[in-house]
């Protein structure tokens, strides 16, 4: 036999490197989770046993898989951090501070090395961090409590009784779809799972589910008609009480290979893609169709024409479904921002609670990756900046502990996402010193906020006077604010002195594909995405009123200042007739957008035109309605800027 | 063994990945169909609706660890002559008796080399025809 320890010299599992990583994500995410549940048994005596088991089975995995793929540097700091987690799990150890604090920083060193190592950048230092961890192992000895052996398992489920259910599996049942990983996951939809055996009942493998659950009769009746028997556990022991804990313990095995797939996310875009060609294409059958109208007889053009229309339908839902397998939950994306929190929090010496909403909210897979950056940076200046200290938030009267909330929202074709803390709010006098000569307070003396984002986001604008570790580190609201507008995504941003700041960042669902209202200046044709417009209007151009340089009309008893595209475009001024507006953004800021003619509303397909010297301020990529002629899509909020200010911004 | 028929070879890891590799490795075996298991009680769920040839066997997975599978498989006459590797990461040395005894024919770490597999399962498929 070859020696074993031997490893592998070829390449041979390297085609491997895209489940590795994707199986990493899932590792690590669950990690932070099982981590951030982990700091609250700092220095208690027994720490909930499946949430080590949990936590110690993935760093052994995370170091099988790294070995198999020969990266070394991974193996070894997995290796470390499941070496301490043995000792505490059998009670030679109990969970120190600095303990705790090495296992999360070889965490986050594990995850930069992972990453590292798939964009091929050099791996970090991983020394000091292995030294961390070897000095928890080899010095925290302490007392053990020589209380009773018996798991500290936290059922969490006070009060619920224990169910005993039975599943006989066949081969008959497996072809039904009935196998065990279905009974596990609906038995885990009832309650929670504390244990499950195979058992051999009247000679047949019968397996054992312990569950904590309150069932009802309809649900016991669905569970009896899907070959489970079951029956209420009278038992006499005592449940004990340990505190609840959002972090679920796996104790379940993980979903079984046939429940989900994998898929790389350029197929997906590949898809899209094919489902915007499609789209084109039933464009250009509906043209044709009309031109040749006068040439068949009605009803045949009818039933075309129904056709037709029957299979817009299904493009769409199609495009729907196609959308929706890009999508996943925010949660991810959110719990990170949990862990970053509480390291800086920790950092800076302060206390911090972190909400989360709407963790359910789906998002775009490809807006996941890109809203990371950003809502880090956001979430850094929230904690370091915006969160007072502890004794300056008692003095003014606030509880010690700052609060950062993160909330997720879908709207219409929208997510909005805000991010916030009960902190100081954005020291208008200090902003002001750095950008001498700029407004920030409007006529009424509120705080102009568009106008203070548009101060705080010039390129290198800080305020803080030596930049600390948790927040200087050279990425600034401009780079923020960049990413949100690289996504087709609008930022803005409200402060209360005393009180907190808030940034909502509203992005589009997808990229892809999106419905435009359709318009003509000058004979050109133009797209604006349907969700940026607030409603169409006419104008009437004898009720445009000229005011110094800029066209206002009256509408809804408010002035609404209005933008000619034609100007924008050096186009020709429509000379005769109605002319027609879109009316972009809210309350003072709204605009009118003033074409000449509107012609409907329309399914396009977003080409982006990501050439730097196409790049034009106001239009955020082009399409073409069938015609096989390009025509541009606007971007609203750029030009209800003017073509100085690149980016949006707008009082919420 | 019916030499016309493919060898059933069940691969039991809570690793998605791991499970690849390893079918992957045994792929060049030839004649080999393979399935794959990501928990003990699934690993005998397929056992029930046929027997394999071979099992390979992961020890540290959630839910039931890989011995308490190999001791509930050792005990049932229908499996207690099925080969059985079991495949676990180093440091989990201290489990190479505790598995030989509960019955496995074969004990090696990760990471493995796809040749060793191979050629360790190639010759205990051998010594069982």
């Amino acid at each position: 036999m070859p020696d074993p320890n031997e490893p592998e010299g070829d390449d041979f599992f390297s085609e491997f490197l895209d489940d590795y990583f994707a199986e990493c994500e899932e590792h690590l995410a669950a990690l932070r989770r099982g981590l951030l549940t982990l700091e609250q048994f700092i220095d208690q005596p027994r720490v909930d046993d499946s949430l080590l088991d949990e936590l110690f089975r993935t760093f052994h995995t995370l170091k099988g898989i790294s070995g198999m793929v020969g990266l070394s540097a991974a193996e070894a700091l997995a290796h470390e951090m499941e070496g301490y987690l043995r000792l505490l799990r059998r009670g030679e150890r109990q969970l120190s501070q600095d303990g705790f604090d090495a296992l999360l920083a070889g965490t986050k060193l594990l995850e930069q090395v992972i990453e590292a190592h798939r964009t091929q950048s050099p791996l970090p230092e991983i020394h000091a961090a292995v030294a961390a961890l070897t000095q928890v192992t080899n010095t925290s000895i302490v007392e053990i409590e020589t209380g009773p052996t018996e798991s500290a398992t936290t059922p969490g489920n006070l009060g619920k009784p224990e169910w005993r259910f039975l599943f006989v599996p066949s081969a008959a049942r497996a072809e039904a779809g009935l196998n065990v990983n279905h009974i596990r996951s609906r038995l885990q939809e009832i309650g929670e799972i504390i244990r499950a055996t195979p058992l051999i009942e009247e000679g047949e493998v019968t397996f054992e589910f312990i569950v904590l659950a309150n069932p009802t009769e309809s649900v016991l009746e669905d569970l009896r008609s899907i070959g489970l028997t079951f029956a209420p556990i009278t038992s006499e022991r005592e449940i004990e009480t340990t505190p609840t804990t959002p972090f679920q313990p796996d104790r379940s095995a993980p979903a079984s290979p046939t429940i989900s797939v994998r898929v790389d996310l350029a197929r997906l875009d590949q898809l899209m893609l094919l489902v915007g060609d499609l789209v084109v294409s039933r464009a250009r059958l509906e043209r044709n169709l009309s031109t040749i109208r006068n040439f068949i007889p009605s009803h045949n053009w009818r039933q075309l024409q129904e056709v037709n229309a029957t299979l817009g339908k299904q493009l769409k839902d199609l495009r729907n479904d196609v959308m929706r397998v890009r999508m996943v939950p925010i949660a991810e994306v959110f719990e990170r921002m949990r862990f970053v929190v509480r390291d800086i929090a920790r950092e800076t010496n302060k206390s911090v609670t972190v909400d989360l909403t709407g963790q359910e909210t789906e998002i775009d897979k490809f807006l996941v990756e890109r809203l990371m950056d950003p809502l880090l940076h956001l979430v850094r200046n929230s904690v370091s900046h915006g969160i007072e200290s502890e004794a300056e938030r008692i003095r003014v009267g606030k509880s010690s502990q700052g609060h950062i909330f993160l909330r997720a929202e879908t709207a219409g074709e929208l997510v909005v996402l805000e991010i916030g803390d009960d902190g100081r709010g954005i020291d208008l006098d200090r902003v002001a010193a750095q950008a001498p000569g700029i407004e920030l307070k409007n006529r009424e003396e509120e705080i102009d906020a568009a106008q203070l984002l548009e101060t705080i986001s010039v390129p290198g604008f800080s305020t803080t006077r030596d930049a600390n570790r948790a927040s200087g580190r050279g990425v600034g609201m401009d780079v923020v604010r960049r990413s949100i507008r690289d996504l087709d995504g609008s930022l803005s941003l409200e402060t209360n002195p005393g009180k907190g700041t808030k940034f909502r960042i509203e992005l589009p669902l997808t990229l892809a594909i999106t419905d435009a209202l359709i318009a003509t200046v000058d004979g050109q044709t133009f797209a604006i995405n349907r969700s940026s417009v607030q409603e169409v209007m006419e104008v009437e151009p004898q009720k445009v009123k000229v005011l110094e340089n800029n066209e206002i009309i009256v509408h809804r008893d408010q002035v609404l200042p209005l933008v000619r595209l034609s100007r924008v475009f050096n186009l020709q001024d429509k000379k005769e007739g109605l002319l027609h507006a879109f009316v972009v953004g809210t309350g003072r800021r709204a605009t009118g957008l003033v074409v000449d003619k509107i012609l409907g509303l329309r399914e396009v397909v977003v080409r982006s035109l990501n050439d730097p010297l196409t790049e034009v301020c106001g239009v955020a990529g082009a399409t073409e309605l069938g015609d096989g002629r390009p025509i541009l899509i606007l971007d609203a909020r750029e030009l209800l800027n003017g073509p100085q200010a690149s980016v949006s911004s707008r009082t919420t | 063994m019916d030499a016309e028929k493919d060898r059933r070879i069940l691969i039991v890891d809570d690793s998605r990945t791991m499970r690849r590799m390893v079918a992957s490795s045994l792929a060049r075996l030839g004649r080999c169909r393979f399935e794959e298991a990501a928990s003990g009680l699934e690993a005998i769920e397929r056992l029930v609706m046929g027997p394999a040839d071979l099992m390979v066997l992961d020890l540290n997975m959630p839910e039931m660890h890989g011995l308490e599978l190999l001791r509930f498989v050792r005990a049932r006459q229908a499996y207690a002559s099925m080969p059985v590797v079991v495949l676990t990461t180093k440091g989990d040395e201290s489990s190479r008796t505790d598995a030989l005894t509960a019955g496995a024919n074969l004990f090696l770490t990760k990471p493995f080399s796809s040749s060793e597999l191979e050629e360790s399962v190639r010759a205990l498929l051998q010594s069982e025809e």
